[in-house]
């Protein structure tokens, strides 16, 4: 038995040798996990199981107030994960399933999150619906608490239902109508389908939505920052622990805290529930789906996302305005000083800075995604799924923790024994001023959405193909060029589109990265917001979103394509 | 077909390139050039200068600005908070990339000279500064100094029937429950202030300051990372009562948050000698010494005005804007900035162990 899978190692060592394009690919992409993921992760874990650490694991353990920490942490994963695939659902029924004006407005209206930065949602909200809020104070003369847990739910779920959205209505599209129309045909009602048919499809979307919402609401750094009030949670307290008193101990320890239910969580997502899937993808679906057409149904549907809509576009329209505004929520006067201060002042560094980063760091996760996904999907070699899994750390691990991790690697130089193998990356006396690890940070958090996309598309286009490409006389890499390339140049876009809007408004995996010479500006939004100059935060978020849009206009316009993403896109540009 | 991605990656780095190269330079601190060649950042003695500043953002930009004007050195700024400056000095104290650090409350800079992350230069300039606000080996030297005190916003006083607060206790009437916010000592200079001056009316207790402050829990409804922070939420109408440094809460009254006043606990308040030092194993070493002159000259401290920062100039030379809060004014109490550097660690821990994070009662 052993000679025998030894031998087939063996051949597959000369095989993956002979093909030189697999062989090259995979140790680019390997050696990328290896520096990027792998290794940061494994220093943090080095420094989470030390013995200095284990006495934090007794203090944290075993003090009530952490188990409460904990417990928050879970609590609003939880009811953030519940609520969000809720607003993702409504979004996406009303989007494939009924026949109602303003669509467009309605699903613009849903993807806006993925181009914002974070504290926009936050911050607008404390000036609409705060204590002195526009809205709950000016208005109804209320005094509304939002601090705190209930207001942290309502900008979570409002900044995160996206990711339910988008994959509900894509499972909502795929589903087989005719089973619609068997079931009308014997006499059941809309409710009766809607309840034993079109529901039970959409479980394994709905639940894994809900993990993914999940995963993402415990990690997130920038909303408990500013709105957490006296609801703490990890990601926050790993924040305190390192920018207070750079304990890396206690960093360390409560990232693996935070870890372990996300990661969990991740995996159950990944390789149980997202299995589950009832849909028999058979190409396109038969006919068209069965519109909602009684009335109440209908225009109740309608008002209630017109409502949610029409909620994200009031407190966008206060980033947006808010910007121009001396002082939002006080003193109405039109102003530009805040742009002065953002462009002419201190934020023009972290504008060129991050933009730069980020530009720079679009095609590299844009070439490793489409690299992965093409292993994956095409090539067969040991390990094979390690790579997948692997690749997919960057989203699935928070990004407080991967920061840590980053910190800990890259501070300092890469040695073993007396041979250094990497200078230090991170850090303002680092070569190039630190900016290193912040791009590789970046391609780190965005490689998994084009590994996705192009997984999705290469699944999707015939092998025969490429085998006729090579059975003509072309080679692998030849093949891979002018077949397989073009074929998954849509994916491609996608994941280039991604990257950028990622990388422009991430923080929790690179706050702790930046230095003098490589500011960043969600950074600096959190500058503004903590201390209270939310004109500034707004001009800043303005910036941010309209250099987003800038530069996905640009690439449809060099790649121009019909994409998901461009039909998404495709009315706000 | 694929030719297009070739554009477009050509595109794209083309792009960066002129975005690296052809950056206007901005008027404030010209980081853009030392982001375009940052590999020339770090080099020794090569004309440029990073301070690490505490104070509010806008002061930091004017200065900094008008240096570079001045001296043509190349100067860039981070700003961190107290507590978040000592910890990044911390981390970086093998190879510090912080050349000087400019503002924040003095018990940070003792800490700092503790762990041997500031280096001692007297200035000749600092021969006009009183003794008692600078470290007489020149480890720190102050720069301004002012008063802590209350922050409130009157109207949200008045809807809760409740007059603006004269002293400590009057913080814990439970009228005020999620009405009062502070930044974490932790994190914040101005926080540790609170506290250490409670530590010091308790005739240095600190259980008994602890005591008070988990009282004091309960009517906070946030504890922010930067100490003057609660300064706007009180502002905004958010909360009651901001404790923060007096000068920033008039700061913000001159900036439109009209509902605002200030007042001081009758039973004597703290205060903050705002300092500078040089980091140690600064790499533009004499920059920082110039940065240190010029900052403590009569001249350089009007500036802080300018930028509505009212702090007290500790040059006798420099004209004391009206709207500063006179110290003399006020019971301050005697503040023990040794003694409190010496407690911080220990008392920002248990802070942050035991009260910041746990449940209101």
């Amino acid at each position: 038995m052993a000679t025998i899978s030894l031998k087939r190692r063996l051949g597959e060592f000369r095989r993956i040798g002979s093909d030189w394009t697999l062989l090259v690919g995979l140790l680019v992409v390997v050696l990328f996990l290896g520096v990027a993921i792998i290794y940061p992760l494994s220093k943090m874990l080095g420094v989470s199981f030390t013995a200095e650490s284990f006495a934090y694991y007794v203090r944290y353990f075993s003090s009530p107030v952490y188990q409460g920490i904990m417990w928050n942490t879970i609590q609003l994963g939880l009811v953030v994960g519940l609520f969000g695939t809720a607003l993702g659902f409504l979004f996406a029924y009303v989007q494939v399933r009924v026949d109602v004006p303003f669509k467009k407005f309605m699903n613009l209206m849903a993807l806006m999150p993925i181009i914002s930065p974070p504290f926009a949602v936050a911050t607008a909200a404390i000036v609409l619906f705060g204590r002195g809020g526009l809205i709950t104070y000016r208005l109804f003369g209320i005094r509304y608490n939002l601090y705190g847990f209930t207001g942290l739910t309502i900008v979570l779920t409002l900044s995160l239902f996206t990711v339910a959205y988008m994959n509900l209505q894509g499972m909502l599209r795929a589903l087989d109508p005719s089973l619609d129309e068997a079931a009308t045909n014997l006499g059941a009602s809309k409710w009766h389908v809607f309840r034993t048919i079109t529901l039970p499809m959409l479980i394994p979307g709905i639940a894994s939505s809900f993990l993914l919402l999940f995963v993402e609401a415990i990690a997130d750094l920038a909303n408990p920052l500013v709105l957490g009030g006296d609801f703490t949670v990890l990601a926050s307290r790993v924040y305190i622990a390192i920018s207070g008193e750079y304990d890396i101990f206690a960093g360390s320890v409560l990232s693996v805290i935070l870890l372990v239910p996300s990661l969990t969580v991740f995996i159950v997502q990944r390789y149980w529930v997202s299995r589950k899937s009832v849909i028999s993808v058979t190409g396109k679906p038969a006919g068209k789906p069965t519109m909602i057409t009684n009335p109440i149904v209908r225009w109740g549907l309608f008002a209630l996302t017109m409502f949610f809509s029409l909620l994200i576009l009031l407190i966008y329209g206060t980033v947006f305005v808010g910007a121009f505004t001396e002082l939002f929520g006080i003193n109405y006067t039109p102003t530009l000083r805040h742009f002065e201060f953002v462009v002419l002042g201190l934020g023009s560094q972290a504008m060129m800075d991050t933009t730069k980063m980020s530009l720079i760091a679009t095609p590299i996760a844009g070439v490793l995604g489409m690299l992965i996904a093409w292993l994956v999907v095409r090539k067969h070699f040991t390990g094979r799924s390690l790579i997948d899994f692997i690749s997919m750390l960057g989203i699935a691990l928070p990004g407080t923790v991967l920061g840590i991790g980053y910190l800990l690697a890259f501070n300092k130089p890469a040695d073993i024994g007396s041979i250094t193998l990497l200078p230090p990356l991170a850090g303002g006396t680092a070569i190039a001023g630190g900016t290193i690890a912040l791009i590789l940070a970046y391609v780190v958090r965005s490689v998994p959405a084009g590994v996705r996309a192009g997984v999705a598309s290469l699944q999707q286009i015939d092998p025969s193909i490429e085998e006729a490409s090579i059975s003509l006389g072309a080679d692998n890499a030849t093949t891979f060029r002018k077949v397989t390339l073009p074929l998954i140049r849509p994916a491609f876009l996608t994941g280039l589109v991604y990257s950028f809007a990622r990388s422009m408004t991430s923080l929790s995996a690179v706050i702790f990265l930046s230095t003098p010479y490589a500011k960043i500006m969600t950074a600096q939004i959190l500058n503004e917001v903590d201390a209270g100059r939310f004109g500034n935060a707004f001009a800043y978020c303005d910036i941010l979103i309209i250099m987003v849009l800038i530069v996905i206009g640009i690439l449809y316009f060099v790649v121009g394509t019909t994409t998901g993403v461009e039909r998404d896109f495709g009315v706000s540009l | 077909m694929y030719r297009r991605i070739w554009v477009l990656v050509l595109c794209v780095t083309i792009l960066s390139i002129l975005a690296a190269c052809t950056a206007p330079v901005p008027p404030t601190t010209a980081p853009t050039q030392a982001a375009a060649q940052p590999t020339a950042a770090p080099a020794a003695g090569s004309g440029k200068l990073t301070v690490l500043c505490t104070p509010q953002e806008d002061w930091c930009v004017a200065l900094t600005k008008a240096f570079q004007a001045e001296t043509g050195i190349e100067t860039n700024y981070v700003r961190l908070s107290s507590g978040e400056a000592v910890a990044r000095l911390r981390a970086g104290k093998d190879n510090p990339e912080f050349d000087v650090w400019f503002g924040g409350p003095m018990d940070g800079y003792e800490v700092a000279k503790a762990e041997g992350l500031v280096e001692p230069y007297v200035s000749p300039n600092a021969a006009v500064i009183k003794d008692s606000i600078k470290d007489k080996d020149g480890y720190w030297t102050g720069i301004y100094v002012g008063a802590f005190g209350f922050c409130s916003n009157k109207d949200v006083l008045a809807s809760l029937g409740l007059d603006v607060p004269n002293s400590w206790d009057d913080l814990l009437d439970p009228k005020l429950k999620g009405q009062i916010a502070m930044a974490h000592p932790a994190t914040s200079g101005t926080a540790f202030t609170a506290f250490w001056t409670v530590v010091t009316l308790n005739g240095g207790d600190i259980d008994k300051a602890f005591e008070y402050f988990k009282k004091l829990n309960n009517n906070i409804l946030q504890y922010t990372k930067t100490g003057s922070a609660p300064g706007p939420m009180a502002g905004r109408g958010e909360i009651a009562i901001a404790l923060i440094f007096s000068h920033d809460c008039v700061k913000f009254q001159k900036e439109g948050m009209t509902s605002l006043v200030t007042s001081f606990p009758a039973e004597g308040t703290g205060y903050e000698v705002g300092g500078v030092g040089i980091v140690k194993g600064a790499k533009n070493i004499d920059a920082a010494k110039k940065w240190v002159d010029w900052v403590l000259t009569a001249k350089v401290q009007e500036i802080a005005a300018t930028v509505k920062s009212f702090q007290l100039p500790t040059n006798p030379d420099a004209a004391v804007p009206p709207e500063a809060v006179k110290l003399d004014t006020l019971k301050l109490v005697n503040y023990d900035f040794v003694a409190s550097a010496a407690a911080k660690k220990g008392i920002t821990e248990r802070f942050d162990a035991e009260i910041a994070p746990a449940p209101k009662e």
